[in-house]
Order: C-alpha cells, then structure tokens, then sequence
C-alpha cells in the first residue's frame, strides 16, 4: 500500500497562489475557507533580508494529533496516509482545530454565506454544493484530493504522475514546485528528492511525523 | 491580526475563546465550579451543596458544551473513542458522575447512613474528581499551545475547582444549609495562597516550555490578557479574599457581609482564570523565521 506525501520545492514556488486557488476551485470552497495557504514571512535586517515563502497544507501527520483528539472517530487516517474526516460523524467541537500545530484545519461555521452578499449563490457555488457538499457545523481541511487519487487508481492511473490522479494544486502549480508520490518507495520522485536534496518536514518536534516534505537547496 | 501574520506571528487560538467559543469558557468554568462544589459538599457532608453542584454540571456545563458543538444532535458520539480523545473520556466521566450522582443524592435523602450510600458517595465523589481535572489535561494535550502544555494545567484546575467549591458552600451554608462555615472558611484560606503559589509556578514555568509559553506569559502579565490576570485572578480572585479570610481569622469571627464580598471575588476569578488562559493561549509561527 502506497504512502502519499508531497514535496514542494522552496527554490521554485514564486508565490503566486496558484495552489491555493486550484484548490478552492476544486473542492468548491465556501467564502473564507481555505484547505491550502501561502504563509510569507521575513528574516534577518536590512540589507540582508530574506523572505521565506511557504506553502502550507494539511500534512496527513502519521502521528496526527488531530486522529487522537478526536472524540467520534470523524478524523481517521486511511492505510495509504491521507487523514480524512467523515462530516456525518463530526460533531463540531473543535478539538482538532485546537489540537492541530500546524492550524491546518478549520470550522465551517455558516452555509449561507455567499460570495457576492446579497446576490445569491453563482452557478458555480451551486453546482459545488451538489458536487461537494460540506456540511456547515464541521471542521474540513485538505484531503490530498482523496476522490482524484481513489478514481484515478481504479482507473489503473499513477498518482503524482498522470494528472487525474494528482491532487490540483500539484497540478496548477505553475513552477512545478510540488511534487506528489508514494513515500515507501524510495524509487519514487517524492523519495528522490527527500533523500537526495534533504527535505525536512514542518515543525518536526510536535512530533507528527507530517507527510508534507519542503527543500530548500 | 492582518491576513498575512497568521502564523507568521505568534497566533492566539480563537476557537475556545472567540464568538461561539465564549460557550466552551463558560462551560469549563462552570465545570470546575460544579464538580468543586460536590466535591466539597460531599466532604462537608452538605446534601444542598451536592445536589446544587450535581445540577451545575448537568445544566450549565453541559448546556454550554452542547449549545458549543457545531452538531448538537450528534453528542453521543462523543463517548465513542476514549482510547485517545480525553474530550470523550471526558464526556464520559460527566456521565457516570450525573449517574452515580444521582443515585448518590438518592441514598442521602431517603437512606442516609447507609453502606450504599457510602459506596455511591466514593463513586461520585471519583467521578466529580475526574470531571474537575480532565478539561486541564484535554487542554495540556495541545502541544502546538505551550501555555497549555504543561503537567501542572490539570492540578491547577482540580485546586482552583475546589477553592471555588468552598466559597459556593459557603453560599450554601450561608442561606441555610446546615453546615460549619468556619472550617470551610479556615481551609479556603490555605488553599488560597496555595493557589496563588500554583498560579505563580504554573506561569514561571510556562515561560521555559518554548518562545510561544513566554510568548503566552508576556500576554498575560502586560500584554491584552494582563488586567484579566492582574485585576480578575490575582485581585479578585486571591487578595481580596485573602484580606477577608485573614481579617475574619484576627477578628474571630465570620461577618456574613464580608464572607459574601469574599464569595463573590472568588466567583469572578474563577470566571477570570480560565478565560486568561484560554485567550493567551497561542501557537508559534509556523514558518521557521530565524525570531522563533
């Protein structure tokens, strides 16, 4: 069974948000929810400044903290990584949003809101809550693009390689800054690139063990 | 906060404690209270104290937890992954302490002196214990909060929850209950400055748990949280009922107009405690920028 996990390349994502709006498009999401962000921050003083863009996801923890806090079993993690959450067994109660380190997570509070106030739901909200619907009073968040990887799959397609199969911001990126594989194969382009350009992980004393990777040189 | 320093900055977590989460405060508080009453109540062996702290968990701690979730309806799936989830071991000591409570408060009034009522006190009064301290270890299981990430969150919430029990008997005893004001009076004092000593640590040793803890702490003494701490805890909460308790101590006596001044102090800094911590609880950045 395939391990999922992504590498995004630092030295190639110039910031455009392409990953963020791929993925808002694609799961339909609601106004002022996000499943991917671009964190931009600075280091260092004038003249010798860096900024520091960086790209951030649910990271499918193998030691998610959010599968333990759960108090339904909404949040579980599949065999091949992906950290998923069940809306019809979510409470809403928030702990995983509290416990998650990385604030990867958030609550869906109100379905009503539109995009334009007061003009009603476009087509295209409507269509996604038909589409994908969210169920307002649970947390959501980034899912790898489960349902693009289990069709793809049955369709006898390799995730990270044929496009169908690979989760939307990997595929919009326009820096080809991500890169989407299977961990447990050390001959996969994910492995590769964690080995041979020493990719680390976020934060890795929280001790989640994320699945995301980010190289910097 | 603007857009672009989420995480980017120190963060404070706004789910328990902003808009809607104001529900989770008080539903924490009022668990505290409940369970700190009965506790005391049992020890006092005041049957209006327990039965009053057994309503408190019931009504108001879960009212505000259920009024909280996003699905009310579905709340009984809380109790089904205690394995790992202390909100569901959580919600499950509230349960067997509203059950074994009432059978409890049964036994009192109807067979008192009983060995079931015995029996049913030492199971409540196990079950109050547990529903007093789990919220500080489901609050000291978030290790991306340092503030909260300590061992000493769960004491402070079980010491401080029966401090409050002891001003809210009290009040019990005040208005009728038959019950020895003094001895609560005399033990709320020792465990006054014992809190304040707890509070203190607790703080102290915050600040060593990582750059979010002293980030957290900063917030608390003299940043946007300070006057909940300095003037809700540290004044309302131990000062002044510590003036109170030591001027009844030298005077002899207890005056019932001061005893209610000192009830109420210590009703606002429980209110005050748990909505300090609550709201300087905050996340480091997430980036790993060179201040952090």
């Amino acid at each position: 069974m395939a391990r999922w996990g992504m590498v995004i390349d630092l030295k190639r994502c110039i910031g455009c948000y392409g990953c963020m709006l791929a993925c808002k498009q694609e799961h339909f999401l609601p106004p002022g929810i996000f499943w991917g962000r671009l964190v931009i921050g600075e280091t260092g003083k004038y003249p010798a400044v860096t900024k520091q863009m960086y790209p951030v996801l649910c990271n499918h923890c193998e030691e998610a903290a959010c599968v333990k806090v759960c108090p339904t079993g909404a949040t579980t993690r599949r065999e091949d990584g992906i950290v998923i959450i069940d809306y019809d067994k979510c409470v809403g109660c928030r702990y995983c949003v509290i416990a998650c380190p990385y604030q990867q997570r958030t609550f869906y509070a109100d379905g009503s809101k539109e995009y334009f106030p007061g003009q009603g739901f476009t087509e295209l909200e409507t269509i996604g809550r038909e589409l994908y619907p969210l169920q307002p009073g649970t947390v959501v968040k980034c899912n790898f693009c489960a349902e693009r990887i289990d069709e793809g799959l049955k369709e006898g397609l390799e995730p990270g390689i044929d496009r169908e199969a690979t989760p939307a911001c990997v595929n919009a990126c326009p820096a080809k800054a991500r890169t989407f594989g299977d961990l447990d194969d050390p001959n996969s382009e994910v492995s590769k690139l964690i080995r041979d350009r020493k990719g680390y992980q976020l934060h890795p004393e929280f001790g989640t063990e994320p699945s995301v990777y980010y190289i910097i040189r | 906060m603007k857009p672009y320093e989420w995480m980017v900055s120190y963060t404070p977590q706004t789910e328990w404690i902003e808009r809607r989460g104001i529900l989770m405060w008080l539903a924490e508080v009022f668990g505290g209270l409940g369970a700190g009453l009965y506790l005391v109540a049992l020890y006092f062996n005041s049957l209006w104290g327990m039965l009053i702290g057994w309503l408190i968990v019931i009504v108001l701690k879960g009212g505000f937890h259920l009024a909280y979730l996003g699905k009310p309806l579905r709340f009984w799936r809380i109790i089904l992954k205690p394995q790992t989830s202390w909100m569901a071991r959580g919600f499950i000591f509230m349960l067997l302490f509203i059950g074994f409570g009432a059978i409890q408060l049964i036994f009192s009034y109807w067979l008192p002196g009983t060995t079931g009522e015995v029996v049913f006190m030492v199971i409540a009064g196990i079950m109050a214990f547990l529903v007093a301290i789990y919220t500080g270890f489901v609050m000291n299981y978030v290790n991306g909060i340092q503030l909260w990430n300590s061992a000493l969150l769960p004491l402070l919430f079980i010491l401080t929850g029966v401090l409050d029990g002891l001003a809210l008997v009290m009040a019990v005893g005040m208005l009728g209950g038959n019950f020895d004001i003094v001895a609560a009076e005399a033990a709320s004092r020792v465990l006054l400055i014992t809190a304040a000593a707890l509070i203190a640590i607790y703080l102290w040793s915050a600040t060593y748990m990582g750059p979010a803890g002293r980030q957290s702490v900063m917030k608390l003494i003299r940043g946007s949280v300070a006057p909940i701490l300095w003037i809700g805890v540290v004044f309302f909460g131990i000062i002044l009922p510590v003036v109170i308790s030591l001027s009844t101590y030298f005077a002899g006596e207890v005056s019932a107009s001061l005893l209610i001044i000192a009830i109420i102090s210590e009703m606002i800094g429980a209110f005050s405690l748990k909505y300090a911590i609550l709201k300087a609880g905050t996340y480091g950045p997430l980036i790993p920028v060179s201040a952090y």
